[in-house]
């Protein structure tokens, strides 16, 4: 008679779960603020980023809006990798290069943002 | 004995029979996927834009590819939009459900449903300013 394995507990759920929550209650305010200035954004870049990027509060949100933004999706992302990927070395490689792009991503985009501040 | 290949992958999408918890539950996982995809695009154009030397490059271009990759462009940017909605309204459903409020199951019906017709909404009305601004 062969036993069902079940998935042993790795122990850190409920703190994944509790800094997903808290990194999506912290994109409310952030989302809202995106939203009214994606359009103008959108529609010309080019003349309207640094225009944009120029105002304190701006810098300031996009910045925040962009680390906790990567940080919520690399968290959602690592669960949906967990559950549909078996392969125990392919979960840790995947999750490994999420949190990589995340980190890359968002340390270039502060710079970037920090630099149209500045300059502008 | 392989206990990687014998465990099951744990939400299957083939076998369940649809309804509007289930349609939810995974277009929110979709969404955020694409979300996720649409901050790294979102990031580097940022970074592009900034470090950008010589604006105005190809603006005058009026050739048969940059149009189509115009079309696709902005076809991705309407879809993102409605992912934003869409993740944003069924993440606010879904805090609601973690302090305990609206699991009832005809009320979690009736969210699932505004979920949908806000987030519909939100992107044409979205969509329509846009196109406001840019033709008026």
């Amino acid at each position: 008679m062969q036993k069902t394995k079940i998935a042993p507990s790795t122990k850190h759920g409920f703190r994944h779960w509790l800094l997903q929550k808290i990194s999506a209650v912290a994109l409310i305010p952030l989302v809202i603020w995106l939203i009214l200035s994606f359009v103008n954004i959108g529609l010309d870049p080019q003349g309207y980023l640094p225009i944009f990027f120029s105002y304190p509060l701006n810098a300031f949100m996009g910045i925040l809006f962009f680390c906790f933004g990567f940080y919520h999706g690399s968290l959602g992302l690592q669960v949906i990798i967990e559950d549909y990927i078996t392969n125990k070395a392919k979960v840790h490689f995947y999750v490994m290069l999420v949190n990589f792009i995340s980190i890359t991503t968002s340390v270039a985009v502060c710079i970037a943002i920090l630099k149209l501040h500045i300059t502008n | 004995m392989q206990p990687n290949k014998a465990k099951p992958t744990s939400p299957h999408l083939q076998i369940y029979r649809w309804n509007i918890s289930s349609l939810t539950s995974i277009m929110h996982r979709l969404t955020g996927v694409a979300l996720y995809v649409a901050l790294v695009f979102m990031a580097w154009g940022i970074f592009y834009y900034t470090y950008n030397t010589s604006p105005n490059n190809n603006i005058h271009c009026d050739c048969f590819f940059t149009k189509i990759v115009h079309i696709l462009f902005c076809g991705a940017v309407i879809s993102s939009a409605f992912c934003l909605y869409y993740h944003f309204c069924n993440g606010i459903r879904h805090l609601f459900w973690d302090i305990g409020k609206g699991f009832e199951l005809k009320t979690a019906k009736k969210t699932g449903y505004l979920v949908i017709f806000l987030a519909l909404l939100l992107t044409i009305i979205t969509v329509s300013i846009a196109v406001y601004l840019k033709f008026f």
